[in-house]
């Protein structure tokens, strides 16, 4: 006979011990229960190696949308997006100048999710591009660049530099017409700078044209390179904005000293960094990717025939970002090439250490700052004025066409 | 606070659900699906019904020249060795004898056909997709193709006729006058030593009905040719081909691949008129979009639709006030019929991308 009841024991004695894993397991990474009090929760942010990036605490204004907008997270956010559909792509891709187009067809027409991924890919380096710009901008309007905060902008002028090199190195790796053509002339505007210009062309591309060599270079500097130092630098550029004092607070959130405290003063209306800036993080990052992989569903990105370097597209254009470099180049090369790109670079590395008139820090568009806002927003509509010429009004032989004029010769 | 995760939560999940879905909608599992059922039902015999139980459903590939060229045309076009379905509708249906002197396996699909051997829809592959692709080689067309490895000298004269007649109508129209090919000829227009490499049948086509209706300002003039001049002169001029095209397929002539004979396929035969036959092609219809249709077919190359487009034929923004839609699956079967002597092509699509291009046609009004 079966001791049914002894059975009984031993089962639900096991059925306790497999009840208790998931308890378990989750103990074993986060310790203890869930922060209740304020007090628990702040030791939850210095305890978790993912939180402790934050204060604990932060000004209530810190997290209002108007504040920041987000775009320093949605910059990140995205960085992590094409970090994670890159290492996909990598699977397949081959960058040799037999087999790359290939393989992105295959992306595109067999690989099981290839097609949402390159989407994916594409549309989140594009974006990236545009909010990275954006979140400059915002630092520039809330004059948060001002001491202390000086060498994180150094630091962010030179992740705008890093993500342009990334979206440049990236054009070409599908070796169509399209990339073929705009890195030869990408390349082509690097060379006219002076003495340097055509050496340097030529250590990018590892030859005088695009070939096989400037592939593997441009494939090496996209996929391991160029993120690797990003990421460090990227986690650099968040850690210095809790050294530097946290975001940039309005002169009334200061200390009794004017300078800036790390963390909110008792006094202050504080929020605490767990949960409410994690569910803001959070609530973001859900958003953004669910628009981004929609986006990646409705949109496919350019892909034309495989390249051929005999038959050049007419016109050729460099990617968008650079199409307002490019449109300089059409009146001087030396201008277009050389000066303007210089002289911006020169200009945003210098502004914190010029421009250290404590005034207008957090606030936006200051009333005590209109003449630097007025030159930074002429230089911004320069920008893009001169790049909406180089994509909507310029057709063969950078000939200016209205967008809804058909251009002549071959289309 | 929490109310906003939990809305954003399931939006993710639901976008990440129609990515699944997504790639899951695949066109050529639908023509799997009912080839293998038919030759469960066409087998006769025990190890003709194993051969065809263990079909899996998967993308099928020929690899050619070390691998370098891949065609997944089979994946659809999957009853092209099997006898059983030579009166199938595509993609089903048994290949031409022509086959056997040109081993698939040597020479791939594309090498004739044209298309993009890579895609697995039938947009896509048959170059009408939004890539751009050279739209595949049909009908008439195919003799560019065989001209391309054959030259004029092994082939019978009707299988080149239309190549021969295309090249004494560029000389008939003294085309050498401004053009140039292989290095004889004006220098007035573009060389067109290698332009069927550069373009499609379709542009080609189009730019010989009317130049100034594609590239406009062209100062090309007008011949009055009619349907069939223009056709001959497209594939006479689809012959000639860049370097990198000329010697693309050489590879394969120098393998020689032995092919093992398909393991007994079912030899049954079914006639088209046959009740389940017909039901088995209602079956494989798919559902086409008429507007990517238009697009992809390369319609808009000829005509516009509101305001993209080009003006070699009438703009057909209202077209459906003008003709029904049997009337235009009249035309687009055959123009002749519709427009004697008119300029529009023969387009050579299927039953079904006739119907729903006849259908979206007939709702522009």
């Amino acid at each position: 006979m079966i001791d049914l009841a002894a059975v009984y024991n031993k089962l639900s004695r096991a059925s306790g011990v497999v009840g208790q894993l998931p308890g378990r397991f989750y103990r074993s990474i986060f310790r203890g229960s869930y922060p209740a009090t304020v007090r628990q929760q702040l030791a939850t942010v210095v305890n978790n190696l993912v939180l402790h990036v934050h204060p604990t605490r932060v000004y209530a204004r810190s997290i209002k949308p108007q504040t920041t907008l987000g775009l320093g997270l949605i910059c990140f956010y995205l960085f992590i997006i094409e970090w994670i559909t890159g290492i996909f792509l990598m699977f397949y891709y081959e960058p040799s100048t037999g087999a790359a187009y290939g393989r992105i067809l295959d992306l595109n027409y067999a690989i099981s999710f290839g097609r949402v991924m390159r989407n994916l890919h594409r549309w989140a380096a594009e974006a990236m591009v545009v909010a990275v710009a954006l979140h400059m901008c915002r630092v520039f309007y809330t004059g948060a660049y001002k001491p202390p905060r000086e060498f994180n902008w150094v630091l962010g002028v030179m992740l705008l530099v890093f993500t342009l090199a990334l979206s440049f190195t990236g054009y070409l790796l599908p070796w169509d017409q399209l990339s073929f053509w705009a890195v030869t002339v990408g390349t082509n505007i690097v060379s006219y700078a002076p003495v340097l210009g055509p050496r340097l062309r030529f250590i990018l591309l590892g030859g005088d044209t695009v070939g096989s060599d400037a592939l593997l270079r441009f494939y090496t500097l996209h996929v391991i390179a160029i993120p690797t130092i990003a990421a460090l630098m990227i986690n650099y550029h968040i850690w210095r904005v809790i050294k530097d004092g946290g975001l940039a607070h309005p002169a009334e959130n200061r200390g009794p000293e004017g300078e800036a405290a790390g963390q909110p003063q008792r006094s202050d209306s504080v929020a605490t960094t767990f949960p409410q800036v994690v569910y803001i993080e959070l609530l973001l990052f859900l958003v953004l990717t669910a628009g981004m992989l929609a986006a990646s569903l409705l949109f496919n990105a350019p892909l034309e025939e495989v390249a051929n370097p005999l038959t050049p597209s007419n016109p050729s254009k460099a990617p968008w970002y650079f199409l307002g470099l490019q449109e300089l180049v059409g009146y001087s090369a030396f201008w277009g090439g050389v000066g303007a790109p210089t002289i911006l670079m020169i200009y945003l590395f210098l502004l914190p250490y010029i421009d250290r008139r404590p005034v207008g820090i957090g606030v936006w568009f200051a009333r005590e700052r209109m003449v630097m806002i007025t030159v930074w927003s002429l230089i911004l509509v320069g920008i893009v004025v001169t790049t909406a010429l180089g994509v909507y009004f310029r057709g063969p032989n950078w000939n200016f066409y209205w967008p809804w004029e058909n251009w002549p010769g071959p289309h | 606070m929490e109310k906003w995760l939990g809305v954003s939560g399931v939006v993710l999940i639901l976008v990440l659900g129609w990515t699944v879905w997504d790639a899951s909608q695949e066109e050529w599992e639908h023509y799997q699906q009912i080839y293998y059922r038919e030759a469960v039902r066409l087998a006769q015999k025990r190890a003709q019904m194993e051969w065809a139980t263990h079909l899996r459903t998967e993308i099928r590939q020929l690899q050619l020249n070390g691998q370098t060229i891949v065609e997944r045309c089979v994946t659809c076009h999957l009853g092209y060795d099997n006898p059983a379905f030579q009166d199938f509708v595509a993609p089903l249906r048994t290949h031409s004898a022509i086959l056997k002197s040109h081993s698939e396996e040597r020479f791939g699909c594309v090498v004739c056909h044209g298309g993009e051997g890579r895609a697995v829809s039938t947009l896509e592959a048959h170059g009408q997709g939004e890539i751009t692709a050279k739209p595949m080689l049909k009908g008439k067309y195919m003799q560019a193709a065989c001209y391309n490895c054959h030259g004029l000298k092994t082939l019978p004269p009707q299988a080149t006729a239309s190549v021969v007649h295309g090249r004494q109508l560029v000389n008939q129209y003294l085309c050498l006058g401004c053009h140039k090919i292989d290095g004889e000829g004006g220098e007035e227009g573009p060389d067109l030593s290698t332009v069927g490499s550069h373009r499609t049948w379709l542009w080609i086509y189009a730019h010989t009905a009317r130049p100034q209706g594609v590239v406009s300002g062209s100062t090309m003039p007008v011949f009055s040719l009619g349907r069939d001049e223009i056709q001959d002169i497209t594939i006479y001029l689809m012959t000639l081909l860049d370097g990198r095209d000329r010697v693309r397929y050489l590879p394969l002539l120098a393998k020689r691949v032995v092919r093992e004979p398909p393991a007994d396929p079912p030899s049954a035969s079914r006639r088209r008129d046959d009740p389940e036959s017909r039901a088995v092609a209602s079956q494989i219809a798919y559902h086409y979009d008429g507007k990517k249709l238009f697009q992809g077919a390369g319609c808009s190359l000829c005509h516009t639709i509101d305001i993209r487009g080009g003006e070699v034929g009438p703009a057909l923004t209202y077209i459906g006030r003008k003709r029904n839609a049997e009337n235009l699956e009249r035309l687009l079967k055959n123009p002749e019929d519709i427009l004697p002597g008119g300029k529009m092509p023969q387009l050579y699509l299927n039953d079904l991308q006739i119907k729903e291009l006849a259908r979206y046609l007939s709702m522009r009004q």
